[in-house]
């Protein structure tokens, strides 16, 4: 499984960090955000990249989920 | 092989919500704001400038604590906390984002209007904003070659709870400044432009058939005529007086609620006007795009029906047809949203959603409008003020000198 903390990071690092991480091809992987905008961009571009998305709320961040069969 | 698509569902909620704003600002429109001005962020930033530091700045045309910024960013701010999404948050290069900020603020008062303005300045069929929208490109695209080679400026860290209030708490002393001034007793550190004022081209301010300005001069025939019987300004000069901006505007409540309602459709749908050619260029995604395609055409669609539409170059309303300087000034404006990492509209969104240095960009806005008019950068309908091209040759040096300093090293 792979990690990325783009938590305090601004538009639109999120997405790049996460889509980096995507170049490896992991079947699991977790992003950690703690704005809504980057929630909200993260989770549509893993969904657009054939993920499925789910995510959670820690006590000061959006865990998002992504896995795929 | 796993689906993969460059456009996905979020370009519908987001080309709605530039509809929906765009429609709306043309609508403000027709309610009393300035033409092709229905939601401004720079303008609007400029007129709270004006309102406060209209006295030193010579801002006197453009001061009016404008309802809708106080309306975008409380929208922000309950759309955030209702859907759990405030969070406080600042301490990401302060200082850099003050001056970007300021930045934007500067090379905005050149072109006259944001990058949201732009977009409505085209639907209202302004062709002078083509230049200003390629500028807006160019920049973008470089900011986005930036980013690539690591420009980063650093991580915010979670802020106490009341620090991510406070750009929504400085709204609500506005709010209060305003309602002042609308029930008659202003601040006596307020000004405010009068409500349809006019300026000739010599100077001459009139309101009705009231001459403001020389004070003691009158409407004589026609004609502004000083207290000594001189001719100020011919009825030919009377006759094609402009509007000046901070005396056009919608009705208080009108604008608070229009703020308001696009604040929260905003928020949920990260609209943002930077981002389309950004992402485009980084990501290979399209869908932030459909923002600015939204608010062009929603904006042309209602100017259309609403009678306001006028194609051309010549005579536009609060704009300038000087092709190179709008190109240019948009360009460092673009460059400096992408440092940013959002528009001016989405700094004032995620001010509500408590992000601490989201709100200084804004504060930094407001600081860059008081500069820019003080020291003859803004430009006026007739074109390019002296300072502006030394003073854009400046602000793209900077830039640049931030783009090279913060840098990561990518392992």
């Amino acid at each position: 499984m792979v990690e990325v903390d783009a938590r305090g990071l601004s538009c639109p690092l999120p997405v790049m960090r996460a889509k980096q991480a995507l170049s490896a091809a992991p079947d699991r992987l977790v992003v950690r955000v703690d704005s809504g905008t980057a929630k909200a961009n993260v989770s549509s571009m893993l969904a657009d990249e054939g993920y499925d998305v789910s995510v959670s709320e820690e006590p000061d961040h959006f865990r998002i989920e992504a896995s795929r069969t | 092989m796993a689906r993969h698509r460059t456009i996905g569902p979020s370009a519908l909620m987001l080309g709605g919500a530039g509809v929906i704003i765009g429609v709306a600002a043309a609508w403000l429109v027709s309610q009393g704001n300035p033409g092709n001005m229905g939601v401004c962020v720079a303008c609007f930033n400029r007129d709270i400038a004006g309102a406060f530091g209209g006295a030193w700045a010579n801002m006197g045309g453009v001061a009016y604590i404008r309802p809708e910024i106080i309306g975008l960013l409380f929208g922000g701010a309950v759309a955030a906390v209702a859907t759990r999404e405030f969070r406080p948050r600042g301490g990401s290069s302060v200082v850099l984002r003050f001056m970007l900020g300021f930045i934007f603020m500067l090379s905005s008062l050149i072109f006259l209007g944001c990058t949201v303005r732009a977009w409505l300045r085209l639907g209202g069929g302004d062709l002078n904003a083509l230049w200003g929208i390629a500028g807006i490109a160019a920049g973008v695209v470089a900011g986005a070659l930036f980013l690539k080679r690591g420009f980063n400026l650093g991580r915010a860290r979670v802020l106490p709870r009341p620090v991510g209030w406070i750009g929504t708490g400085m709204m609500g002393v506005l709010l209060v400044f305003a309602l002042m001034t609308e029930f008659g007793s202003p601040a006596g550190f307020v000004t405010t432009t009068a409500a349809g004022a006019r300026a000739t081209a010599e100077g001459a301010v009139i309101q009705g058939e009231a001459v403001l300005r020389p004070e003691d001069a009158s409407l004589v025939d026609g004609e502004v005529v000083a207290a000594d019987g001189a001719v100020i300004s011919p009825a030919a000069s009377v006759e094609k007086a402009t509007p000046l901006p901070g005396g056009r505007r919608a009705p208080l409540l009108i604008s608070l609620v229009a703020g308001l309602a696009l604040g929260v459709v905003a928020q949920r749908s990260r609209f943002c006007t930077m981002g389309g050619f950004r992402d485009l260029v980084l990501v290979r995604r399209f869908d932030l795009l459909f923002a600015a395609v939204g608010l062009l055409v929603g904006s042309t669609v209602a100017n259309l029906v609403l009678g306001q539409y006028n194609l051309g170059f010549t005579g536009q309303p609060v704009a300038h047809t000087d092709a190179l300087g709008n190109f240019a000034a948009m360009a460092v404006a673009g460059l400096a949203a992408a440092m940013l990492g959002g528009c001016p509209f989405r700094q004032v969104i995620m001010s509500g959603e408590g992000d601490a240095d989201a709100f200084v960009a804004v504060l930094g806005m407001i600081a860059g409008a008081l500069v820019a008019h003080r020291f003859v950068i803004a430009s006026t309908g007739a074109g390019l003020a002296e300072n502006a091209w030394p003073a854009l040759a400046v602000m793209m040096a900077v830039l640049l000198g931030i783009a090279f300093v913060k840098r990561e090293r990518l392992a």
